[in-house]
């Protein structure tokens, strides 16, 4: 189980204006601006769950899981995975989890990735047999086969990841930490990957902790969501909640077969896409079966379609909300000021 | 303890499948390793060829410190020097994650990461130079002193280590590195003369400061005969006390690393 109350991470940075005079006097006065990494983000996570993390661009998700990971120390708050603290690095608790990260590669780069594996049985103490056993199976639903015997700097992206995936699997870590494994991969490798995380977490039952900015992976393996943005928590729950509570009208596409005038659809719903005959509308719910019947009663239309509204735009939405609040919310303070 | 030596193993196996890969280097290091040794009697030559002792040195026993010099240096660009760095450019690249994501001691696992295996043969040079040393005295030194002498030999190793650590704990910080060891091996140079040869307050800074002395001057005293008890435990207590600090400063350090971004 993974706790966290109130963690917060502040980084301290150097900043500096660009120019020689700037350089100069900032070897006498350093000035430093503090990052507000991961502000108060307080949840639990119980054995066996597979949750999505959701954000922009430096939100603070990779932090976060650097701190889960026990990388980095919280500046503030507390956290324990399993009951243990990870920053104080026990272990234990160290050789049941795992942090694969799409941006960093732990396998040695001259030698073969079975050489990896060599170094992380003897830095696991991994008995000969379970080794075996586990690379076996990893071999097996990676479809790993001669590309642990070729030097890594041979590899191809996608085969690199999934030679990346089985290092920081041999030990059959019970929680997982994946920081977009999926960057850079083709739709099949991504599918593969996908899949593979799907079983592991079944047959181990490994939490797992997911974060991703293909929003397929996410929606595919993760029922619940966390979404942080700026440093803080903004939603935590079912990936269908946030859809609900954020937009609970349906999204009702379909091929218009006759001429049908723009005036018309408006009076079922607001037009979100016309493109030729191909038309999305976005209807309330409880008009659902009104608006159905029309459409396929007196208008004739074919494929149609009832769906929620994409994640993608939710959560464009919901960002964008938060930073209109608050740039308006400064606007403010600003005019007060003067 | 059993896992540490299993990895180290491993670490090793790797290092030398690594070399093996570059046999020619073989010839090279060796070619190598002659050169550096004639660079290095050549100053003793020069000076011996005029003098019969320096600062209380015969030509023989400053044999013997060069050949410590020669020894400990084989050791640091054989291990330390590779091992470290390799987790300078990790702290860069924020591979270092990867080190503290595992069960065992951080700096354990970095110090031994990498090897050059063929400096076994600057060890072996810096051995002959002792041997030559003891014929040109006419005596081998008695197994007594001998066996003080290795050991010393070993706290010297491990001073000279933890001034590495401390180096490599500072790049935590700053992240340059490259001036720091520059520094640190011309300090480290001065190790080839018995520090007996240093005044006033060199010879306090090279004994107690940055204490090459007890690198190479003292071992060799004992090696030769010539320390007192109580000077060679100082020496070894001098080495572990700074490897402690050094410790200390590696954890400091890790505490505040705070890992490349994404
Ligand atoms: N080591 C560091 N030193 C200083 N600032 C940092 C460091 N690591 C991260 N940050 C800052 O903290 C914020 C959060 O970064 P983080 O990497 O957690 O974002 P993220 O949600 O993973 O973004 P992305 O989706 O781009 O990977 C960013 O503003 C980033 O610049
Ligand atoms: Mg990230």
């Amino acid at each position: 189980m993974i706790r966290a109350d109130e963690l917060t991470k502040h980084f301290k940075v150097h900043r500096r204006k660009p120019g020689f005079a700037a350089a100069l006097a900032s070897v006498f006065r350093r000035r430093y601006e503090v990052v507000r990494a991961v502000e108060n983000v307080s949840f639990r996570i119980e054995r066996g769950e597979r949750v999505g993390f959701l954000g922009p661009n430096g939100a603070g998700k990779t932090t976060t899981l650097k701190l889960l990971a026990g990388l980095l120390h919280p500046t503030s708050g507390a956290v324990t995975v399993d009951g243990y603290v990870p920053s104080k690095r026990p272990p234990e608790l160290l050789g049941s989890i795992t942090l694969v990260m799409g941006q960093k590669s732990q396998l040695i780069w001259d030698l073969p990735p079975s050489e990896t594996y060599a170094m992380n049985r003897a830095i696991f103490d991994v008995p000969k047999a379970e080794f075996d056993a586990t690379l076996a199976e990893l071999t097996e639903l990676l479809e790993l086969g001669k590309l642990v015997d070729k030097p890594t700097r041979q590899l191809s992206l996608g085969e690199r990841m999934k030679c990346e995936l089985a290092a920081a699997l041999l030990h059959r870590p019970k929680t997982l930490f994946l920081d977009e494994p999926t960057i850079g991969l083709d739709v099949a490798m991504q599918l593969a990957i996908r899949d593979f995380v799907r079983r592991y977490n079944q047959r181990h039952e490994a939490t797992v902790l997911l974060t991703s900015h293909y929003m397929d992976d996410v929606v595919a393996l993760c029922p619940r969501i966390l979404v942080i943005d700026e440093g803080k928590l903004v939603h935590d729950g079912d990936l269908r909640q946030l859809v609900k509570t954020m937009d609970p009208d349906k999204r009702v596409s379909f091929t218009l077969t006759s001429e049908v005038g723009a005036d018309e659809l408006e009076r079922l719903g607001a037009v979100i896409l016309r493109e030729g005959t191909r038309v999305t509308l976005r209807v309330v719910e409880r008009e659902i079966p009104a608006v159905v019947g029309r459409l396929l009663g007196p208008l004739h239309v074919a494929d149609l379609a009832i769906e929620d509204p994409p994640l993608e735009e939710i959560l464009r939405a919901m960002f964008g909300k938060a930073r209109e609040e608050r740039a308006a919310s400064e606007a403010a303070e600003a005019g007060g000021a003067t | 303890m059993r896992r540490y030596l299993r990895l180290l193993g491993v670490q090793l196996r790797m290092s030398v499948a690594s070399a093996m890969a570059y046999r020619a280097d073989f010839l090279v290091e060796g070619a190598m390793s002659a050169a550096w040794m004639a660079v290095a009697l050549l100053p003793l030559f020069v000076l011996y060829g005029e003098r019969d002792t320096v600062a209380g040195w015969d030509a023989p026993s400053a044999l013997v410190v060069l050949a410590y010099f020669m020894g400990v240096r084989a050791v640091v660009e054989g291990v330390v020097n590779p091992s470290l760095v390799e987790l300078v450019d990790r702290i860069r690249t924020g591979a270092f994650d990867y080190v503290l994501l595992k069960p065992v001691d951080a700096q354990l696992l970095v110090s031994g990461s990498r090897y050059e295996p063929w400096k076994v043969l600057d060890l072996l040079g810096a051995a002959g130079v002792a041997v030559y040393a003891f014929v040109l005295r006419g005596h081998g030194p008695e197994p007594g002193h001998l066996l003080v002498g290795l050991a010393l030999f070993a706290t010297g190793v491990l001073a000279m280590y933890a001034l590495w650590i401390l180096c490599a704990a500072a790049s935590f910080w700053v992240v340059r590195l490259d001036n720091l060891t520059y520094l640190l091996s011309a300090i480290f140079d001065t190790a080839r003369w018995p520090v007996q040869v240093f005044r006033g307050a060199w010879r306090i800074v090279f004994t107690f400061v940055i204490p090459v002395a007890v690198m190479t001057t003292y071992p060799a005293m004992a090696l030769l005969g010539a320390l007192d008890a109580g000077t060679a435990l100082a020496s070894a207590g001098g080495a572990l006390a700074l490897l402690g600090l050094s410790r200390l400063v590696w954890r400091a350090a890790i505490r505040s690393y705070t890992s490349a971004s994404s």
